[in-house]
């Protein structure tokens, strides 16, 4: 019975969808009210001795001003200390008028920036979610049209302009992305299909190889990105991962903390010399010390084939696969327990692992600027200890993260990311008392400071002479 | 007008190596300046290669030995051919090699010799210590394969401290000798030829250039070449004494360590696992005196004599360095090792197409690996196995089969097997710190 009505129902629909096609959309329209869910984020980037203003595009999650900003659209390097001066811009309004925002932080698992407009600000946006599909984990079908949305810059008010284009590709890397056949979407700006349903967030441009002809060197092979718009994007369920995750802290904690480094995913050839049929691995380099996977029993060298059960998917290319892995990490919370199949000596083994809390990161640091010797030390944290082979259970020292060119430190050749042992013949076992002996360098008005280096597993002494 | 004719005639003259004495002996060291043509092989990419070069040496023995730089003939060499003087031919053999001076040893094939009844010169060693800057000396070689090419300059100066991680064919050179710098003209193809005075005496051993610079030439003193070459002919190689210790000048930080003037070295570094580690030195300590002899090392032209006043040590040699840390002076003892290259011993899977060398001590440190073990790859050919699976030149490959890899050895038995019989095998290499598998395929 029901076989018998399924072609017909199976036409109608084709025959509806076609109909919906070739009635062209109101992109105009449909344009107008979405641009509703669409702002012009400026802020400032605060440094040692400058400062420099950016601008991302972003789009509204909800009702609270809500705005998401992706990864790149603010540099790793800064800490949440150097972002101030949030402005946010709607689009094609004159650019003197903005409402004030402020940065709210990172999320782990998605890697978006959170960004909130005051009150003020928040009249006539609308939440991106006003535009979901009924089915909201929907995926647009390759061929289909899809339109987006870019936006100028500053100097012409971030007017709107429309974009289109057909999905071309539909892949994980591991995030869902679409791709398109040229640029759909200004980076961070909404991109919808014919329906006007949301679809997807541009991202990137999408990476093409050219061969650049020219009279001095010849068919040099680049490839060319267009900063401007994104024809890959990040798809809808993707995004919408976001909403229920917006962090209470600028860097996103709790962060799960598995503890391992140099994750290698094996070439096709190596998988199939395994025995692993279609599925693949991972090699686990190094095991960090101390870290929840030295508890839960894993060692260097092992090959990760499973988590929870599930084999690891093919996906392509073969370094997605750890990010793929990366990412079941980080969208847990600490204290959750995953189970790794791993193999070691040809004998497949099963570890729980109880996931810790992440140790302070890098940027977490503290860190100070001393404007006399030209200098930022910031706290020794984990993660440099290990990246400089040392024993991890001891953070002595102070990290080098700037210096100033030409001042008396960098005329001494100190770099960043040198890491400093002694300052004036005094080793240094804490962030607390390198402030305080560089404080009290900078106070005495001594012509000189001398510090201990270590760089690359060797150290030096370097001198810098201070100006009176 | 006249006057200053005959005065710039006069500079001119004096210039020149013409009177009855210094020609003499200008022309005997002519007779004693030799072309080196030289055929080695080497282990790049994947496959083993041979390469030609030609350069310069001085015949410093009536048996025929002759002094040459150790970047001209390596320790790979085929095929070494001597041209004398009179233009005649001869073959020649390494004798020895030590590239932390660039200096080789080769000796002219007696027999030939002996048998062709040829005849060559023998050149007289001058003393480098006594050079002053401004000095004239004559560079006499091969530059660009020109055969006999005297070049005319000054001393720049006497005593230039440079050292090169890579210097010689990748080998490490200078630390342990100072260099005379001179303006007389230095090409590739001099390398190996004298540095001598006006009356053709050796006073260095003309080594290397500035590429793009002008007239910046460096040689190897005499004083050193000739006690290197009294080593080399002996014993073929120079051992060396080692410590571990890191050396920075001291200039300007005499107040900071409260030292007197003119003494002490500052120890910029001390090798992880080495034996001045092992006794406790460490970066930023000063080093006053070895065996209680003080030390001077507020210069960097002073630091090689002092470093080599350890390395001429017997190795196992126990070394009491007197070290000032803070406000405290203490006396550590120091038992010198072996002092190795960075490069270790050399060898290719033609079959995989893959070069590969030993991992030595100073290179695993360099690279902050945790042991020695493992087999370093230093090329890969296009399209062979090694670079089809991935492998490429910086790997440490440290199992193959799930054996344990720690010697060339080690893996041109499983090779050995491999061409008796190819099948697919699992290659575990270290990428920096990363662990990578590769499957190489017949």
């Amino acid at each position: 019975m029901i076989s018998k009505f399924l072609p017909r129902i199976a036409a109608v629909l084709a025959i509806s969808c076609y109909a919906a096609e070739a009635q062209s959309p109101d992109y105009p329209a449909m344009l107008e009210e979405r641009l509703a869910s669409v702002v012009a984020v400026e802020f400032t980037i605060e440094h040692e001795m400058d400062r420099t203003v950016n601008t991302a595009y972003g789009i509204v999650i909800d009702n609270e001003g809500t705005v998401i900003l992706e990864s790149g659209a603010i540099s790793d390097r800064a800490t949440p200390n150097q972002l101030t001066d949030f402005k946010i811009y709607r689009p094609g309004q004159p650019s003197t008028q903005f409402a004030r925002g402020e940065y709210v932080g990172q999320d782990g698992y998605t890697t978006w920036h959170f960004v909130k407009v005051a009150p003020e600000g928040r009249h006539n946006l609308k939440p991106i979610t006003d535009f979901v599909s009924n089915d909201p984990g929907a995926l647009p079908a390759m061929a289909e049209t899809v339109w987006g949305i870019g936006l100028r810059q500053k100097d012409e008010d971030f007017a709107p302009y429309f974009l289109r284009s057909q999905v071309s590709m539909i892949q994980r890397l591991p995030q869902l992305t679409g791709i398109a056949l040229q640029g759909v979407a200004g980076r961070g700006c909404p991109i919808f299909n014919n329906r006007g349903e949301f679809v997807g967030v541009g991202a990137s441009g999408f990476g093409q190889r050219m061969m650049i002809y020219s009279q001095r060197r010849r068919g040099e092979m680049s490839v060319l990105l267009n900063p401007d718009e994104a024809a890959g994007f990040r798809l809808a369920p993707e995004v919408l991962s976001a909403v229920g995750r917006i962090p209470d802290n600028p860097f996103g904690r709790p962060l799960p903390w598995f503890g391992i480094d140099g994750i290698d995913p094996v070439a096709p050839e190596v998988a199939e010399f395994l025995g692993l049929g279609s599925a693949t691995g991972l090699v686990i380099s190094e095991i960090m010390q101390g870290s929840p996977a030295e508890t839960g029993g894993l060692s260097p060298r092992d090959i990760i084939i499973a988590i929870d059960g599930r084999p690891l998917p093919r996906l392509k290319p073969d370094q997605v696969v750890a990010a793929h892995l990366m990412r079941e990490i980080l969208k847990r919370q600490p204290g959750d327990v995953i189970t790794f199949t791993i193999l070691r000596d040809k004998l497949e083994l099963e570890l729980p692992v109880e996931l810790g809390d992440a140790p302070k990161t890098p940027k977490e640091s503290e860190r100070r600027y001393f404007e006399d010797f030209g200098l930022t030390v910031r706290e020794t944290v984990f993660s440099d200890v290990v990246a400089r082979r040392e024993d991890p259970s001891q953070l002595s020292g102070v990290i080098v993260h700037f210096v100033k060119p030409s001042s008396p430190l960098g005329t001494a050749g100190v770099r960043v990311d040198d890491w400093v042992k002694e300052i004036d013949g005094t080793p240094v076992d804490s962030y607390a008392q390198a402030v305080e002996l560089l404080d009290e360098a900078e106070a005495s008005g001594r012509p000189e400071l001398v510090l201990l280096v270590s760089r690359g597993g060797e150290t030096a002494v370097m001198r810098a002479k201070i100006d009176a | 007008m006249t006057r200053l004719l005959l005065a710039l005639v006069a500079v001119v003259a004096a210039a020149l190596p013409v009177s009855g004495e210094t020609s003499r002996g200008f022309r005997q060291l002519l007779d004693a300046v030799v072309r080196i043509d030289v055929r080695e092989f080497a282990y790049e990419a994947g496959a083993k290669r041979f390469q030609s070069g030609v350069g310069s040496g001085v015949i410093g023995s009536e048996d025929g030995l002759i002094l040459t730089n150790a970047h001209v003939v390596g320790l790979r060499a085929v095929e070494i051919n001597v041209t004398l003087a009179n233009l005649e031919r001869v073959s020649a053999e390494l004798v020895g090699w030590d590239h932390w001076t660039d200096l080789a040893l080769l000796r002219l094939d007696p027999e030939e010799v002996a048998n062709k009844g040829h005849k060559f010169a023998v050149a007289k060693f001058g003393d480098s210590e006594r050079l002053d800057p401004g000095e004239t000396v004559y560079a006499v070689g091969t530059p660009h394969g020109l055969t006999r090419t005297v070049t005319r300059g000054i001393i720049s100066n006497p005593r230039r401290f440079f050292a090169d991680s890579r210097g010689v064919k990748g080998y490490e050179t200078g630390q342990f000798n100072t260099w005379l710098q001179t303006d007389a003209a230095i090409n590739p193809g001099n390398s190996g030829g004298p540095l001598v005075t006006s009356n053709g005496r050796i006073v260095g051993i003309n080594s290397r250039g500035y590429s793009g610079a002008d007239n910046l030439g460096f040689a190897i003193p005499s004083t050193i070449a000739k006690r290197v070459m009294a080593g080399l002919a002996e014993d073929g190689a120079i051992t060396r004494s080692y410590v571990g210790i890191v050396p920075g000048a001291l200039r300007d930080l005499e107040d900071f360590y409260d030292l007197e003037l003119n003494r002490g070295m500052l120890i910029n570094s001390v090798d992880p696992g080495s034996p001045a580690a092992e006794a406790g030195l460490r970066g930023g300590d000063i080093l006053l005196a070895i065996n209680g002899e003080p030390v001077d090392g507020r210069f960097p032209e002073q630091l090689p004599p002092i470093k080599n006043l350890i390395a001429s040590q017997p190795i196992g040699t126990q070394l009491r360095l007197t070290i000032k840390r803070a406000y405290a002076t203490v006396d550590h003892r120091v038992v010198t090792e072996e002092l190795v290259s960075r490069v270790g011993e050399e060898s290719v899977v033609e079959v995989w197409g893959l070069s590969i060398r030993e991992v030595s001590r100073p290179y695993a440190r360099e690279n902050q690996l945790p042991d020695e073990e493992g087999v370093l790859v230093i090329g890969v050919q296009r399209g062979f196995p090694a670079a089809v699976a991935g492998l490429s030149s910086g790997d440490v490959i440290t199992k193959i089969n799930d054996q344990p890899i720690s010697s060339i050895a080690d893996i041109l038995a499983i090779a050995q097997a491999y061409e008796n019989e190819p099948q697919q095998v699992l290659v575990e290499a270290r990428r920096k710190f990363r662990v990578s598998l590769y499957v190489l395929k017949p």
